[in-house]
């Protein structure tokens, strides 16, 4: 199974420079339709699901390989590498942050720019450090992973739609947009949640931005300024957006951020 | 009422909770119902953001799956999510979501409605739960259905076979009681017959050397040596229907088989090694040491037979105990507990289990005919059974066969013997005592009194118990009464022993029967000090048995 079969790579524009957008937890790559398209005059760029996610080939699923975000992350150097990528730009968001920070030591020629997007080394708070959940929090995170529940797999999984407002959705089976694997998205969100990279930020050799969110649940501003502080030299850019994901509800700004950064 | 204030009502009293949100997810406004289902004033929701009215897992999934996917999709439908009330406790709804734009296509504000999923949720864990169950259920029935074929099998399998060997048990039984009767009848006239012909023998030794008096003698003697051989059948057959009468006593068993040696490498010839394996420590058993050296010698000679090109016997001793278990799969009744087992075990061609099955009926054989009754291992059978033992035998063709003979084990405190060979028959002197001779076959009855009265004694005869009663008390000196135990008139003969004791209380008594189902001889044993002598009987027999019992 070819790297681009697997992750259902999709390459637009082109150039010598590389930009590689990574999706993080929960959707998949639609994540970037707003923002990808923006650099496809300058850079090659490429976009991908993790295994799981969107069109990804679900059998590749190794829970032992996924069992912590190292998986993940030669999974991004297999692609890099693939494409044939040398001091390309990545993005990535929320735990693909990490994700990509992790391929980078790994395979350092491959990118000597990493944009992260919300990123967070680690969710649950400790001692001194502000993490944004707390342990009885996560907990609970986990034993609703753990139940058996139908839950939001309605929504995740194809429904016939009739939108009226968006017609040009036609009778394309929906979700289009944000397909996920319930059954690997828990195993993602337990691997996500319970993770702690906080030392892998030390040595990163390539030039870092930070884009944080001003409102945002999941990767508060403290983490993205204790981020900033491990990263020597690196950019720190709060945007005006709320939520986690402001590659969608900020476009504009991620676009410009981000251009201005590579 | 206008119809705003309609619209207003139904706004605030809809059957679902309305929220209106901006675009940073602020609650602007939300309806009554709401307000209600989370026990809290709708203005109170105003201002807080809707991923905080969720559980940590509702707001982490709100923010990176179904906020996204309201962003590109415009929408999302029935997610299923927790709100967690005022209180702390948590209303599971079904949410629908809208972006609400203008004409520029900018977005005013969002659109959530929100249903109550109490019962649905409810149903839903119910739904799983039955369809997990119902799966452990079907997965146990398949394992259960696919082992119950073979469990029926296996359980009508042991039951065939065990109605097989209990079929075989009763045939025995049935052919015991046969044999039984018709050799009891035998052995009356065989008494008779060989008295007769040593009456005859007698008559002739005193005659002249002529050829037509040989001719007679060599008559006699050939009837003699019929008789006999016919006297011997009788035995066994009774031997077989356990109507022998069994004197049992404490016998090592060991030191039985090591007095054996001899005669058992006799009879097995050169060609075969025998060897001996004595358990250490061995229980004493209960059982009588003659028949117990027969079926041993029975026994040999089988494995002889079995092994015409040479080959090797082995006889071990050793204890054993029968257990519930091992006895349940035994159609005989035998009682568990602690058995002396005597294993004897040949290297010769071995049984088919047709064969096997049939082995212990009289007259089945598989040598051809004229070697061997087919008597031998039936009457092994017949001793060890009426010893309350156990016989089971082992047999593989090509392999060779192990017989077991499991006898009871002694109860503690006895004395023992250490072997009996079979008894020399010397000449008896006679004697001038008184016997009264208590016999219902007239025949049998003269033939004994004129052996007895041969010998010098005084001879009175009765036919029947009440008879010999009276007798016993209008003659006085009478020493020994001489009587079957069976007979007729209502009074057998051990009743009428014990009334004749009771007139005359040193009277000596000797017992003789063909035929030994009676009070006096339990199962085939002798009471102790209780004097036997087994029919047919030599005039010889008659007077050593006599002698011993009126000497003690």
């Amino acid at each position: 199974m070819s790297v681009f079969k697997r992750h259902h790579i999709a390459v637009h524009g082109s150039g010598p420079d590389e930009m590689m957008f990574a999706h993080g937890f929960g959707c998949d790559q639609n994540m970037w339709r707003y923002v990808e398209p923006a650099f496809r005059q300058s850079f090659e760029t490429v976009l991908f699901d993790h295994v799981g996610a969107g069109r990804s080939d679900l059998s590749a699923y190794d829970p032992a390989k996924y069992s912590n975000l190292q998986g993940y992350a030669e999974d991004v150097v297999a692609i890099g590498r693939g494409l044939g990528f040398r001091k390309g730009v990545f993005v990535g968001h929320s735990v693909s942050a990490m994700i990509g920070v992790l391929a980078s030591k790994v395979a350092p020629e491959l990118f000597d720019r990493l944009v992260l997007v919300g990123p967070s080394p680690r969710y649950i708070d400790s001692d001194g450090y502000v993490g944004g959940f707390s342990e009885p929090q996560i907990l609970e995170l986990l034993e609703f992973l753990d139940s058996n529940h139908m839950g939001w797999s309605q929504a995740m999984a194809p429904i016939i739609m009739g939108n009226p407002d968006r017609p040009e959705l036609g009778d394309e089976l929906t979700n289009s947009f944000c397909r996920t694997d319930p059954e690997i998205a828990k195993h993602f969100a337990r691997v996500t949640f319970l993770s702690d990279n906080r030392d892998d930020l030390d040595g990163i050799a390539a030039r870092v931005l930070i884009l944080q969110c001003s409102d945002d649940v999941i990767a508060p501003r403290a983490v993205g300024e204790y981020v900033r502080d491990r990263i020597p030299g690196s950019r720190f850019v709060v945007m005006d957006a709320t939520g986690h994901c402001p590659n969608l509800s900020a476009p504009e700004q991620t676009i410009s951020a981000i251009r201005d950064f590579v | 009422m206008s119809g705003m204030e309609d619209l207003e009502e139904l706004f605030e009293n809809a059957p679902c909770g309305y929220i209106s949100a901006g675009v940073d997810r602020r609650i602007i406004r939300a309806n009554r119902t709401l307000g209600d289902w989370l026990g809290c004033e709708p203005g109170e929701l105003v201002g807080r953001r809707v991923p905080d009215l969720l559980t940590t897992a509702g707001k982490i999934y709100f923010e990176t799956h179904f906020a996204p996917l309201l962003r590109m999709q415009g929408f999302f439908y029935e997610v299923a999510l927790d709100f967690v009330r005022a209180d702390g406790t948590l209303l599971p709804v079904l949410v629908n979501a809208s972006e609400r734009r203008d004409e520029d296509g900018g977005l005013r504000f969002v659109r959530l409605t929100v249903f109550n999923a109490t019962d649905r949720r409810r149903y839903e864990r119910e739904l799983l739960e039955a369809r997990r169950a119902a799966d452990l259920a079907n997965t146990e029935l398949r394992t259960l259905n696919r082992t119950l074929e073979s469990r029926v099998e296996e359980a009508v399998e042991s039951r065939l076979k065990l109605e097989e060997a209990l079929r075989q048990a009763q045939k025995l039984e049935a052919i015991g009681q046969l044999t039984g009767g018709v050799a009891h009848d035998f052995n009356n006239l065989l008494t008779v017959i060989l008295g007769g012909l040593e009456i005859a023998s007698k008559h002739e030794a005193g005659q002249p050397e002529t050829p037509q008096v040989q001719r007679v003698r060599r008559a006699i003697a050939m009837a003699t040596q019929g008789a006999e051989r016919a006297a011997t059948l009788t035995a066994r057959l009774l031997a077989f229907a356990r109507r022998q009468p069994l004197a049992p006593q404490p016998v090592d068993a060991s030191k039985l088989v090591l007095g054996l040696g001899d005669l058992l490498q006799r009879t097995l010839g050169e060609t075969i090694a025998i060897e001996t394996v004595s358990g250490a420590g061995l229980w004493l058993a209960h059982a009588d040491p003659s028949e117990l050296e027969n079926a041993l010698v029975n026994l040999a000679v089988n494995a002889r037979d079995a092994m015409p090109g040479g080959g090797r016997l082995t006889i071990e001793t050793s204890n054993a105990y029968l257990d519930e278990n091992y006895l349940a799969r035994v159609p005989e009744p035998v009682p568990p507990g602690q058995y002396v087992l005597l294993s004897v075990s040949d290297s010769g061609i071995g049984m088919d289990t047709a064969t096997l099955a049939r082995v212990f009926e009289p007259f089945f054989t598989t040598k051809e005919p004229g070697k061997g009754t087919g008597l031998g291992l039936s009457q092994v059978y017949g001793f060890v059974r009426q010893s309350n033992g156990h016989i089971r035998i082992y047999s593989e063709r090509g392999l060779g066969t192990t017989v077991k003979i499991y006898l009871p084990r002694l109860p503690a405190g006895s004395p023992v013997l250490v072997s009996s060979r079979l008894e020399q028959v010397q000449d008896a002197a006679g004697g001038t005592e008184t016997i009264l001779l208590v016999e219902d076959h007239d025949d049998l009855r003269s033939y004994s009194g004129a052996a007895l009265r041969d010998l010098g004694y005084a001879v009175l005869e009765a036919p029947d118990g009440p008879t010999a009663l009276e007798l016993v008390s209008s003659q006085p000196d009478v020493a020994l009464l001489f009587t079957d135990i069976v007979l007729p008139g209502g009074l057998n003969g051990r009743e009428l022993a014990a009334s004749a004791r009771q007139l005359r209380p040193d009277l000596k008594v000797l017992f003789t029967t063909g035929y030994s189902r009676n009070a006096v001889v339990h199962n085939g044993r002798l009471d102790p000090g209780v004097h036997l002598l087994p029919k047919p009987f030599f005039p010889a027999q008659l007077a050593a048995k006599v002698r011993q019992v009126l000497d003690i």
